[in-house]
């Protein structure tokens, strides 16, 4: 895929639908969280720098509705712009799987920042919160990433 | 995806670097920021960037209440009608008994029906985004009410902004309200306490005092102490003995009326009677 498909389209694309999803029809956990994939692909194109501004409006604009802890996302949602970018330095990988667990990956570990980030009085249980549906969220984001790519040449994309 | 693009050159890598701390330290600054501030940017991104996905949720609110059923909707207006006509008798003796110990006649409540718009989002599980602000009469601390069926206490107004208001629901941490039985017997302090999965939240009735039993299934109504809520609105019904401190105080699980997921539309009730009556009060003894 090349790169002005993915940030020009693919991105804002999944940015609009999450907000769509969520805040538009409502749908809460149901839909997936597709704020995180986008800023996990698009960090994988993009410096450090970049993905962290990126992260940090992505976070600005899930915390606009936090009463709990605001910040909370933003301060995750950095971190893992941050951490996605860099992994470009780190590994270097073509296969599904490969995407599969990236972006599972770095949406287990946005849920934990998250979790570490709302504070004890907000958050729930970890074993709750993150190693059940952060697992669960994780697989359904990783699941659908790789069943978004398709339409834009499955495998032939990742190269 | 690969975007295995060259590696950045030094100059740029440290670009880069530069930049991203610096969104990681504005990412810390925003979550101390004071709490004041942090709404004015959350309200801020709410009324420019994600309002067009608010108007989606209102006009689907507004689409799906048209699309109620007209017969159930009639069934209700006929219950109601006899419900209000089984109580004029009622009404009548309240009204001689109220001349007869020369008493004033209670202000009546208020309110404003208003949809609920649910976020959805990460944080927000325990917020209430309602269609109705300050031009509709919404004030900070007005009680929140389910009218879909049962009648329940729903939450309580936070912020206040010209068309649209936030609330918390009964599972925010901060929901605090005076309760009593229905027979105004005992009183307490009704608290959320979180359950394992969200589903499981449910209030705690604290401070009974330790001499006196609820029996399961008695209904919690709020006090009206402290003036946030009004006398007698149904919060939730007693599930059992939660915990004692030996000869001190009791506190009792209470399932709430009001399920927060299912929460589509509300009335928030106006306290500008009672708002009047303190200005009136006040303007009085300043005159004199």
């Amino acid at each position: 895929m090349s790169r002005r498909v993915l940030l020009g389209v693919l991105v804002p694309g999944l940015v609009i639908l999450h907000f769509l999803l969520h805040l538009g029809l409502g749908l809460g956990r149901v839909a997936p969280d597709l704020l995180t994939m986008a800023l996990l692909l698009a960090a994988r194109e993009v410096g450090m720098g970049p993905a962290g501004a990126l992260g940090f409006f992505f976070g600005l604009l899930e915390d606009a509705f936090s009463m709990l802890a605001f910040g909370a996302n933003t301060l995750a949602l950095t971190l893992v712009g941050i951490l996605g970018s860099r992994t470009r330095d780190l590994l270097v990988g073509d296969s599904l799987l490969f995407l599969f667990l990236y972006l599972a990956g770095g949406k287990l570990l946005r849920d934990l920042l998250y979790w570490v980030a709302a504070g004890e009085g907000v958050r729930e249980p970890f074993l709750n919160a993150v190693l059940v549906e952060g697992t669960l969220s994780a697989a359904y984001v990783a699941a659908l990433g790789l069943v978004l790519f398709l339409p834009f040449g499955g495998r032939e994309a990742l190269r | 995806m690969a975007s295995y693009t060259d590696a950045p050159d030094e100059g740029r890598g440290r670009r880069d670097l530069s930049m991203a701390a610096f969104f990681f330290l504005c990412s810390v600054v925003v979550f101390y920021l004071p709490g004041g501030v942090q709404e004015r940017i959350a309200a801020g991104l709410r009324s420019s960037v994600l309002r067009p996905f608010i108007v989606t949720q209102e006009l689907l609110s507004r689409a799906r209440l048209r699309a109620e059923d007209a017969a159930e909707l009639q069934a209700q207006l006929d219950s109601m009608a006899a419900r209000i006509v089984s109580q004029a008798p009622l009404v009548a003796d309240h009204r001689r008994l109220h001349e007869l110990l020369d008493l004033h006649e209670r202000a009546p409540l208020s309110f404003v029906p208003a949809s609920v718009i649910r976020p959805g989002t990460a944080g927000s599980e325990s917020m209430l985004l309602l269609d109705v602000g300050s031009a509709a009469g919404v004030s900070p601390g007005d009680p929140v009410i389910m009218r879909d069926g049962r009648v329940g206490l729903v939450g309580v107004i936070r912020e206040v902004r010209q068309g649209t208001s936030l609330g918390i629901d009964w599972s925010h941490p901060d929901f605090r309200a005076s309760a009593m039985s229905a027979d105004g017997e005992i009183y307490g302090m009704v608290e959320p306490r979180r359950g394992i999965f969200r589903e499981e939240d449910r209030l705690i009735l604290d401070g009974t005092p330790f001499s006196e039993t609820l029996p399961v299934g008695t209904v919690v109504t709020t006090s009206g102490l402290g003036g946030v809520y009004p006398r007698g609105i149904p919060i939730g019904t007693v599930q059992g003995l939660a915990e004692a401190e030996a000869g001190w105080r009791k506190a009792y699980w209470v399932r709430p009326v009001v399920e927060t997921g299912s929460v589509t539309h509300v009335l928030v009730l106006l306290d500008d009677d009672v708002t009047e009556d303190l200005m009136d009060l006040f303007r009085e003894e300043e005159g004199s």
